[in-house]
């Protein structure tokens, strides 16, 4: 430094740029309408030619869907008659119930609603902030509910288990809503009064016990309050429609997501048997069409049965259908796991968490969240995928759309069905994508 | 850890025995008894196909192929609905009987050759009398499928009308060129939209077709038949108890019709009529209900429950339904009135 000349830079004076003029305030509809769409003169000419090619685009479409349409008819011939150019919706209109319900008989319609509406009360208190243990309520939800909504869906009455099971389950959802009644409420939740009672004969884990004594004198009081209910059996080739469709979906989706997990585990296993079961069903199921892998458990399993051994569709298909979404899981799964920087692993390593316990609370949480959107993506798919059992023969909402057409009254109309379940579709995918975002931004937050 | 591995291969290799080692214990007994100790009939159908198998809007089943099953459940139980119907698609109807999941398979299937012999099924008996036509417009003119020289051809792919209008044009050399469809609605909305000038099908599907047109009267069918379309059930290969049982059940659907008696008249008649063949059909007098090894009211049954050939005709096909096809003339006719269909000889 020393031998540097050192000279001095001049210093720089601070000019000051003129102040900018205020933008313009837009005010209102029409001034934003100018600023956007008519600032100049190709603006104005590609506004105004992009809405005539809309208009002309979507008013034909709403002519026929609407203006043209024939909204009460008998047939499709006194829809032809009354306006050949319009959709006829009154096939649909009348096959409505079928579309939701599939063939399950009319006065047992109840069932489903019902179930459905067990189901969904079921998860509400999810969403509620001071009720407690909501991993609990999620899995009595996914381990219990099959059976009540077995229970009432099948009917019938020579499956004792099933039946005791399903009142299991009543019994907590019951206890559920009262506890949240009584947390509300600021008082103790039901178990809780039991445990003086028992504290007296058994002191340690009075707390737990008196909860599992109030869920044990529950379900048998609902067992003996529903002993002589004896639904009529409705066998499962009569389920369909939407019905079908929801249950199809929702089963593998509820089952896609540990099979993905334990299979994208195995495959980063050190054990080889394990990784290598792991790397055939994932690559040997993911590199198949789903419609093949239908087929197969459909016409090929019964071969290798015997004779006398009926095997249910529906069985076949549910397994099917969790099996190929758990491979396509499972490497999403396997994503967000090679997304932990090993730092992670290093660190429970240290604290001295075993294996389950790393991957439980330190590496799943995280590898779960940050794939939510890949997640999502599969399960809306999956549901989408689902309308290929139609092919197979089960009489599902895309079956039963197209049935419509075949209808001796509605002969030939295949369109305005197609169109119905489309909306349909559209307002369940929306909405399963929409409650995706809900759930990353609140996980974000954490 | 070593022990265990290979405890679980033995395992394994003793599943995969047991499931393999079940396949051909299958052939031994007669579909009859699997069925009565069942309580139902399982009977394959297809998706849907007007006229012969269609679900309606509250869930029944109807149809010519859901009648013939249910007269089979009427016989064999004396109850037309101990039956169940699975619907298969094509590719599943022959392993479907194979494998046992079905004992009866009537889904509007033709009688080929190859079917009988390579798919292990016995064809018993034709319930319809089909043939591959083609409609056209009526302002194109034309009056014969000879004129269809160059034509654009709407036609569903895979099946057999696809194979016989190659060969129709390899004979007749007409250069028609196939527009292929898997759906008969698009193919049918194709074709009413000018996308093809001819449409061909089996004439009760062209039928069918024309009754879902805006307007029918401007489509005819041309009156070249150009395949022989022999609509027919089928069984298990081998089966000969079975089959007979599923082989007379029809011949009772003729042989009520030429005698007849229909579902309103067999009361009456079982009790009045002095006619031999009469009583022997009903079971008032007579054995053969033994060698079938079904109750001796069978045959009554079935014509009480289900109705006589003409019934199911009717019903399912004739003027009042949506295919309105007319029997007169046809060889779906009694061989009285100059038709194919003939029943046995009930003695």
């Amino acid at each position: 430094m020393g031998n540097q000349s050192i000279s001095k830079p001049e210093l720089l004076e601070f000019i000051p740029k003129p102040s900018r003029l205020p933008a313009v305030p837009v005010d209102g509809f029409i001034g934003r309408l100018k600023k956007h769409l008519f600032s100049n003169i190709w603006n104005t000419l590609l506004t105004v030619s992009v809405f005539t090619l809309l208009f002309m685009l979507i008013k034909p479409f709403l002519d026929w869907a609407i203006f043209d349409a024939v909204w009460s008819a008998s047939n499709r011939r006194e829809c032809l008659n009354a306006s050949p150019d319009g959709a006829c919706w009154p096939g649909v209109i009348q096959w409505f119930n079928g579309l939701i319900y599939g063939r399950y008989p009319n006065d047992q319609q109840w069932r489903i609603n019902l179930g459905f509406g067990l189901g969904i009360l079921w998860l509400v208190p999810l969403a509620f902030k001071r009720v407690e243990q909501k991993i609990l309520i999620a899995l009595s939800a996914i381990t219990l509910f099959p059976f009540l909504a077995n229970f009432l869906f099948l009917g019938g009455s020579d499956n004792q288990f099933n039946y005791i099971v399903a009142c299991v389950g009543l019994a907590y959802l019951l206890i559920l809503y009262i506890n949240i009644g009584l947390i509300y409420l600021d008082r103790k939740i039901l178990g809780e009064y039991l445990e003086p009672l028992i504290g007296r004969f058994y002191q340690r884990r009075a707390a737990l016990l008196g909860r599992l004594l109030c869920w044990l004198t529950v379900t048998v009081l609902l067992a003996f309050l529903f002993q002589n209910l004896t639904l009529l059996l409705v066998e499962v080739d009569s389920w369909g429609g939407l019905f079908l469709t929801l249950i199809i979906s929702g089963f593998s989706i509820v089952m896609a997501l540990p099979i993905g997990i334990l299979l994208a585990l195995g495959r980063r296993s050190h054990m080889p048997v394990f990784r290598w079961l792991s790397i055939c069903t994932i690559e040997l199921v993911r590199s198949v069409p789903l419609i093949t892998v239908l087929f197969m458990s459909v016409t090929m399993l019964p071969l290798f049965f015997p004779n006398t051994m009926e095997l249910n569709k529906l069985v076949q298909v549910l397994v099917a259908v969790c099996v190929f979404a758990g491979a396509y899981m499972a490497e999403t799964v396997r994503g967000g796991l090679q997304g932990i920087p090993p730092g992670q692993f290093e660190a429970a390593k240290s604290v001295g968490l075993g294996y389950w316990y790393t991957m439980a609370f330190i590496i799943l949480p995280q590898a779960l969240r940050a794939m939510i959107p890949n997640i999502v993506t599969s399960f809306i798919s999956l549901f989408k995928d689902t309308t290929l059992v139609s092919i197979i023969g089960l009489f599902d909402i895309m079956l039963m759309a197209r049935n419509i057409s075949i209808d001796k009254n509605w002969l030939g109309l295949h369109t305005e069905p197609l169109i119905a379940i489309s909306i349909l579709f559209f307002i369940f995918c929306y909405s399963m994508s929409q409650y995706s975002h809900r759930l990353e931004k609140k996980l974000k937050n954490k | 850890m070593k022990n265990m591995t290979k405890t679980l291969f033995i395992a394994m290799i003793a599943l995969c025995g047991m499931v393999f080692s079940q396949v051909p214990a299958s052939a031994a007994e007669s579909t009859l008894k699997t069925v009565q100790d069942r309580g139902y009939l399982n009977c394959i159908i297809g998706n849907s196909f007007v006229g012969f198998y269609t679900v309606d809007k509250t869930g029944k089943w109807s149809g010519m192929d859901i009648d013939i099953c249910r007269s089979v459940a009427a016989a064999v139980f004396g109850d037309k609905d101990k039956v169940k119907f699975n619907s298969v698609q094509w590719a599943q109807s022959f392993t479907s009987i194979k494998s046992g999941a079905g004992d009866l398979l009537s889904k509007g299937m033709t009688w080929t050759l190859s079917r009988d012999t390579s798919q292990g099924l016995d064809f018993l008996e034709t319930y319809f009398y089909d043939g591959q036509g083609f409609m056209v417009r009526k302002d194109s003119g034309i009056k014969s499928a000879l004129e269809l020289k160059g034509a654009t051809v709407c036609v569903l792919t895979g099946t057999s009308s696809e194979l016989n209008l190659t060969d129709f044009n390899r004979t007749h050399n007409l250069k028609m060129t196939p527009v292929v469809f898997d759906d008969s609605g698009v193919r049918n909305t194709a074709f009413f939209n000018n996308n093809c000038d001819v449409m061909t099908n089996d004439r009760s599907g062209l039928a069918a077709a024309r009754s879902t047109a805006p307007n029918p009267d401007d489509y005819f069918v041309l009156p070249e038949t150009i395949s022989k379309e022999a609509l027919s059930f089928a069984v298990r290969q081998n089966d000969s108890a079975w089959a007979n049982v599923v082989k007379w059940t029809f011949n009772v659907l003729l042989e009520a019709e030429e005698l007849g008696i229909n579902s309103q008249n067999v009361d009456e008649i079982r009790k009045t009529s002095t006619n031999p063949v009469v009583k022997r059909l009903l079971g008032v007098e007579g054995d053969l209900n033994k060698g079938l090894g079904l109750p001796a009211d069978w045959a009554y049954q079935v014509i009480k429950q289900v109705g006589n050939y003409a019934e199911l005709y009717d019903r399912n096909l004739g003027p009042d339904t949506a295919l309105a096809l007319d029997r007169a003339g046809t060889l779906n006719e009694l061989w009285t009135n100059g038709g194919l269909l003939y029943s046995k000889s009930f003695r």
